[in-house]
């Protein structure tokens, strides 16, 4: 009884927070209903829920096209960071080579550049290659992570290096090794990491402004931003899109909640 | 079946030297034994022959050919691990036909010979389980197939059995000694512990700081030891290591030599205070304060209630073993007289008690 009285306050303090992280998607979905002329007033609830603008955003931007791809530049993204992370960990904690530690204190170093700091560099790199207004453009500069590599560093480090000897002995080649031995055993890791950089490349938006104009090579992010200009802001529209947009990622989200869940408290980041 | 021979090999460890120049021929169809103190280099011995280290100087021979920089896949050899090392995410028949797979071995040879190393270590109701699924001594058995499937004229084992219990260890002793004998390879077998060494091995090679101190039968390591860290490392407990301020001898006498006040002759005789006891059944040890110092004493279990009682310790005169100031046993007769009748001078002088030396 007593215990049940003094968790009281903590869980008032939790329905807080949730009430703060709710909010916001509250927001999103009720303006989104709501007709032109109420999306300014603090009503909690649209007075005659409408789907207009639902209908205005997918008749001016091409919503599902876009979509698309913010799947596609986030998986290849993904798959790309998880195969050069797993490569550049194994050999890093397979080998004792000169200029290991050198190698990986640039790594590390590198992860505290700002991604402000390298945004022209990158820009001029893609566009001479002829990239700009390319999927393949927002996705090259990301096919490597430093907090990739490193989460997978600190993963291979603790495997045991007893079973790389029994694959040695068993004449297993160093990439058998790799894709049969080694990765099989730490796939928890790899998919909670997979799940963590999927979010992150589906969040995605400075760059992909920066380097793509182009409507159908953009992601989702992009299509939102038509609705906002000098002239108005077509709050309704946005909204519209946006919950439309945010779907497939509750979808994901609701599917894989316990390993999403593990993954953040895994790698001890929020 | 194959002899290997190690020339000159040295290794170290950031400086640390793990191997000084090592020289030793492993017999064909021996169960040698690599035996010694943590830290003593006998793993890394184990792992250059293997491949997995690769020797700073000198050569790995098999059969007379050089092996130093062959891939450890191609030595024909096999090993087995402390921790088993079984790849989890396989079931215990996969584990075992994983090597034959990498060397492209063709069903139904392959089925064959993995079916024939499951009998040999008895896992036939097991092969669909997961590593995770087994018990120690099972898993161990795994690891023991998956060696064997690979018929290597080189066993290579690692202290396989430090991580099972001591009832276990006990039976897979014996299982280990009958594959040996059914598989007729030369055994290799790396441990800290003197008993698997005594009852498995046909020969012992005793290695201390990166030196082999001494080679040769459970017998001769036993009974003839070259100096005073094989006595001193030998036994349950070891020899007592007697040695004097302002003597150039010491001396090794093992518990199970000396007996307790019975009759003294043939024996040089102390008398001492017994400081602890500790009972194994049919033996007792003794840990006895004289004036030559604590020794321990091995004997037939007296069981009476005689702690803190005053013993006489007798030392079978024809058992001391002497060595010289460096060390090393003193093997010539007129040599070894000499440093005897130090000893019994020795105890003379401090024993007011010396019943007498015959």
């Amino acid at each position: 009884m007593i215990s049940s009285i003094k968790q009281i306050p903590k869980h008032a303090l939790l329905i807080l927070l949730c009430a703060f992280a709710i909010f916001p998607l509250y927001w999103m979905v009720i303006s989104s209903l709501k007709p032109l002329g109420e999306i300014f007033t603090p009503s909690m609830f649209p007075s005659a829920p409408t789907l207009e603008n639902y209908t205005y955003a997918v008749n001016n931007v091409p919503i599902f096209r876009l979509t698309l791809n913010t799947l596609i530049i986030a998986s290849v993204q993904t798959v790309a960071q998880l195969v050069s992370a797993v490569m550049a960990a194994y050999a890093l904690t397979r080998w004792e080579f000169k200029g290991r530690g050198l190698i990986f204190t640039i790594f590390s170093l590198t992860w505290l550049v700002p991604m402000q700091a390298i945004m022209i560099p990158n820009y001029i790199t893609i566009t001479s290659l002829g990239l700009r207004n390319t999927m393949l453009g927002v996705i090259l500069p990301f096919t490597a992570s430093t907090f990739a590599i490193l989460s997978l560093y600190s993963a291979l480090k603790s495997f045991p290096k007893a079973l790389i000897e029994a694959a040695v002995m068993d004449k297993l080649s160093e990439f058998s090794i790799l894709t049969r031995i080694v990765l099989p055993n730490i796939k928890p890791a790899m998919v909670s990491l997979g799940i963590l950089l999927f979010i992150h490349g589906w969040n995605e938006y400075l760059w992909a402004m920066l380097v793509n104009t182009r409507i159908d090579q953009a992601p989702i992010q992009i299509g939102l931003q038509q609705f906002l200009s000098l002239e108005r802001n077509e709050w309704g529209a946005l909204m519209a899109a946006a919950t439309l947009s945010s779907i497939p990622i509750i979808a994901l989200y609701l599917a894989l909640q316990k390993m999403i869940i593990n993954s953040f408290v895994k790698w001890g980041i929020k | 079946m194959s002899n290997v021979t190690i020339q000159n090999v040295s290794k170290a460890f950031k400086e640390v030297t793990v191997l000084d120049t090592i020289n030793l021929n492993i017999q064909d169809s021996s169960f040698t034994i690599l035996l010694g103190p943590s830290g003593c280099g006998k793993s890394t011995l184990l792992r250059i022959i293997a491949g997995l280290e690769t020797p700073d100087q000198g050569k790995v021979l098999c059969d007379n050919k050089d092996m130093t920089k062959v891939l450890p896949g191609d030595r024909n050899v096999a090993m087995v691990f402390q921790n088993y090392a079984l790849y989890p995410h396989l079931t215990v028949y996969q584990n075992i036909e994983y090597g034959l797979k990498a060397r492209k071995v063709k069903n139904p040879e392959r089925t064959k010979l993995v079916t024939d190393a499951i009998n040999m270590v008895r896992l036939e109701d097991q092969v669909k389980k997961l590593p995770a699924q087994m018990s120690g001594g099972q898993r161990q058995r795994v690891a023991l197939a998956r060696a064997i499937v690979k018929r290597p004229k080189i066993f290579l084992m690692d202290e396989p059995l430090s991580n099972l219990d001591a009832k276990l260890r006990n039976v897979m002793r014996y299982e280990l000694t009958d594959l040996y004998s059914k598989l007729e390879a030369t055994f290799l077998y790396v441990t800290h512990d003197q008993i698997e060494a005594m009852s498995m091995g046909t020969h012992i090679v005793i290695m201390n700081k990166g030196i082999i101190q001494q080679e040769g039968s459970p017998k001769a390591i036993y009974e003839d030891p070259d100096n005073l860290f094989v006595a001193g490392f030998i036994g349950s407990p070891p020899a007592n290591i007697l040695s004097f301020e302002g003597y150039d001898y010491s001396f090794a006498v093992r518990p199970e030599h000396m007996i307790l006040h019975t009759t003294h002759e043939e024996h040089i005789s102390i008398f001492g205070d017994i400081v602890s006891s500790e009972h194994l059944g049919y033996e007792a040890i003794y840990n006895i304060k004289t004036s030559i110092g604590n020794i321990s004493v091995k004997t037939p279990n007296l069981w009476d209630n005689i702690s803190n009682a005053t013993v006489e310790v007798c030392i079978k005169m024809n058992k001391i073993m002497a060595f010289d100031h460096s060390g090393e046993r003193i093997r010539d007769p007129q040599h070894h007289a000499y440093a005897i009748s130090v000893f019994k001078q020795v105890i003379l002088d401090r024993s007011e008690f010396l019943e007498g030396v015959v």
